[in-house]
């Protein structure tokens, strides 16, 4: 492990038992993640990226999970650590953003008071540094008048403020890594720009690490070195975000980007979809996960599960038998 | 400038500022208040002793001298219902201190920590809400004479643990699913503070809510076991026995089945009421415009 990498995933897999029997909802994850680097993760709804980042925050449920490989988070293994361990790294080193402001703050405490409180109990500041320190972060996510708001309620905030005093919360003890799970699917089209370009500001400032999960492409498109696609729980490409939106191989990939619109596109252009359903991952084929679904799928789709294999660009990998040409000249603009 | 007048427009209705409770809830409040400053003090106010039969007035109507009138052996009503107030809400609130005591923390504590501790615990919870509380109540005030408002109070207690457990547990699940839960539990708390910090506050308002039907679900529960005969031995007045003793001479005294019903409604109105209104106005989810 080099010194400037902050995470390092290997082999990781989640499976849990369910009464049907065992659910691969995350299976044989590696990917490693730089200082001061923004990695994003995408995918459907269902493709596991969520149970990846609560794995790699050891966030599992306490039953019927059986997590494998390994998570080193600053050199600290985070698979199969003591509430502890992961205690001390909580907050600290890492912390998470999650999909809806509307449920991730406490409604009945006021919101510097939930600020404060990790401030207090993790920092050990008295009232009144943790007070100044409470007004302080709500003043870098771009509340006004911080002072006034540290004593409002969630329900007196917007979606978007929100969503910036959930972020102020997970800065509060300056983590290393903020793993920031759909931080705007809740939010409107307007203010997700706003967030992310704080995300991104802050992350400068800072000197954080982030991981992006998200379902939509022009979310990562600008503001992520790298990019993670996920289908039924595996990495089917991996690469820097320009290799991924230009020079792509497996025809998932290009099926994603084709399923956004773009600004070049006519107007009334229909999007393309993919078609059929993510596979039940209790009943995943033999072969590639997305073979029934995609149009260059051969018979050998069907039986043999291919590996990642790297593709002309280091770091740059895909899992396909019939990866798409390589095309020099691919004008597939980021919307 | 404009900025600074919306500022302060969506800072002024602080849903904890400003808006009165209401004159109906303080007339609740001031009537809960008297009725238990009654209760306590009845032997001190200058009220007739509520044994003492005056057989010069029996089944007397409303005077001077008998605020309320009399029974059918002459005792005076006002007096016998301050003293049966005695009863009636020390079982009400006793009882219900006891569930809440034990049924609240392990409700709590089995909904956040899941696993095979709750689920052993839910399961013998279900199996006490399978017999119906009042049967086992009666049974067992049957056999433990003699009957004492203690041993009420412990065992009509001990019968609603199952049932606050039951509500408590399933007002936790709700809240420990959360995502400011989990988003706690990633800053780095302790288990003690989510459950202390994050979770009693949010199921608070069920909490208290289920107090107050509860207290009144118990004073017509006791009421229901002195009309059977088994709450404390008469002549020791509570509302309930009060009106099964009342019974008896409906046709020729309403005054006696009258009184003690009217408390004991009041009683339960004021409670629900103030529990009500207490919940509205400390509600800080919605903005109150």
């Amino acid at each position: 492990m080099s010194a400037d990498q902050l995470l390092v995933v290997e082999d990781l897999s989640t499976t849990f038992a369910t009464p049907r029997g065992p659910l691969p909802a995350v299976g044989n994850v590696s990917f490693t993640l730089d200082k001061n680097e923004t990695l994003g993760i995408v995918g459907e709804s269902g493709s596991g990226k969520t149970v990846l980042a609560r794995t790699i925050m050891g966030l599992q449920p306490r039953m019927n999970v059986t997590v494998t490989g390994s998570a080193l988070l600053n050199g600290r293994q985070m698979v199969g650590a003591s509430e502890e361990e992961k205690r001390s790294v909580w907050g600290t080193e890492v912390a998470m953003v999650f999909q809806d402001p509307m449920t991730s703050l406490n409604p009945v405490m006021r919101i510097g008071k939930q600020i404060d409180e990790t401030l207090r109990v993790r920092l050990g500041m008295d009232n009144r540094a943790a007070r100044d320190r409470a007004i302080e972060l709500l003043e870098m996510v771009g509340i006004p008048s911080p002072a006034h708001r540290y004593r409002a309620f969630p329900g007196q905030l917007s979606g978007g403020m929100r969503q910036r005093v959930v972020i102020a919360t997970a800065l509060a003890c300056s983590p290393q890594l903020l793993m920031a799970d759909e931080p705007t699917t809740g939010l409107d089209v307007t203010i997700q720009a706003q967030i992310l370009n704080l995300l991104d500001d802050l992350k400068e400032r800072l000197h954080m690490s982030v991981v992006l999960i998200t379902h939509d492409l022009g979310v990562v498109a600008t503001r992520t070195s790298r990019i993670v696609v996920m289908y039924a729980g595996r990495i089917v490409e991996i690469g820097s975000t320009r290799d991924v939106f230009h020079h792509h191989r497996m025809p998932y990939t290009r099926a994603l980007l084709e399923s956004s619109p773009k600004v070049t596109s006519p107007s009334h252009t229909r999007l393309t979809t993919i078609p059929g359903r993510p596979p039940n991952l209790m009943e995943l084929p033999a072969g590639c996960s997305f073979a029934p679904r995609c149009a260059h799928a051969t018979a050998r789709c069907a039986s043999e599960r291919p590996e990642l294999v790297a593709a002309d660009n280091p770091g740059h990998a895909y899992a396909c038998w019939n990866p798409l040409p390589v095309r020099r000249h691919q004008h597939l603009e980021a919307s | 400038m404009s900025d600074q007048i919306i500022e302060q427009a969506m800072l002024r209705p602080a849903p904890e500022k400003g808006k009165s409770l209401g004159p109906l809830f303080w007339t609740c409040v001031g009537w809960l208040a008297l009725n238990v400053l009654a209760a306590i003090f009845a032997n001190v106010l200058p009220l007739h002793d509520p044994l003492f039969g005056d057989f010069n007035a029996i089944n007397a109507g409303p005077s001077m001298h008998h605020l309320f009138g009399t029974d059918d052996l002459g005792r005076d009503i006002f007096s016998r219902v301050v003293y049966g107030s005695r009863i009636s809400i020390a079982v009400g609130v006793g009882s219900i201190v006891i569930g809440f005591a034990v049924g609240a923390p392990l409700g709590m504590l089995a909904a956040y920590r899941r696993g095979r501790f709750d689920s052993i615990l839910t399961n013998f919870m279900y199996i006490l809400l399978a017999f119906p509380a009042i049967v086992a109540v009666i049974a067992v005030l049957s056999f433990w004479t003699p009957r004492s408002m203690f041993k009420i109070i412990v065992v009509i207690g001990l019968a609603s643990i199952p049932i606050v457990y039951r509500v408590i547990r399933t007002a936790t699940l709700a809240v420990a699913s959360k995502d400011y839960v989990v988003a706690a539990k990633v800053q780095g708390a302790t288990d003690r503070r989510i459950m202390m910090k994050e979770l009693l506050p949010n199921i608070a308002p069920i909490g208290i809510s289920f107090v107050l039907i509860g207290i009144a679900t118990v004073v017509t529960l006791e009421g229901a076991l002195a009309f059977l005969g088994l709450s404390v031995n008469p002549p020791t007045p509570s509302w309930g026995n009060m009106i099964n003793e009342a019974r008896t001479v409906l046709g020729q005294n309403n005054g006696l089945v009258f009184f003690p019903s009217l408390f004991l409604c009041l009683f339960l109105l004021c409670l629900n009421f103030i529990g009500d209104r207490l919940r509205s106005h400390y509600d800080v989810t919605e903005v109150k415009l």
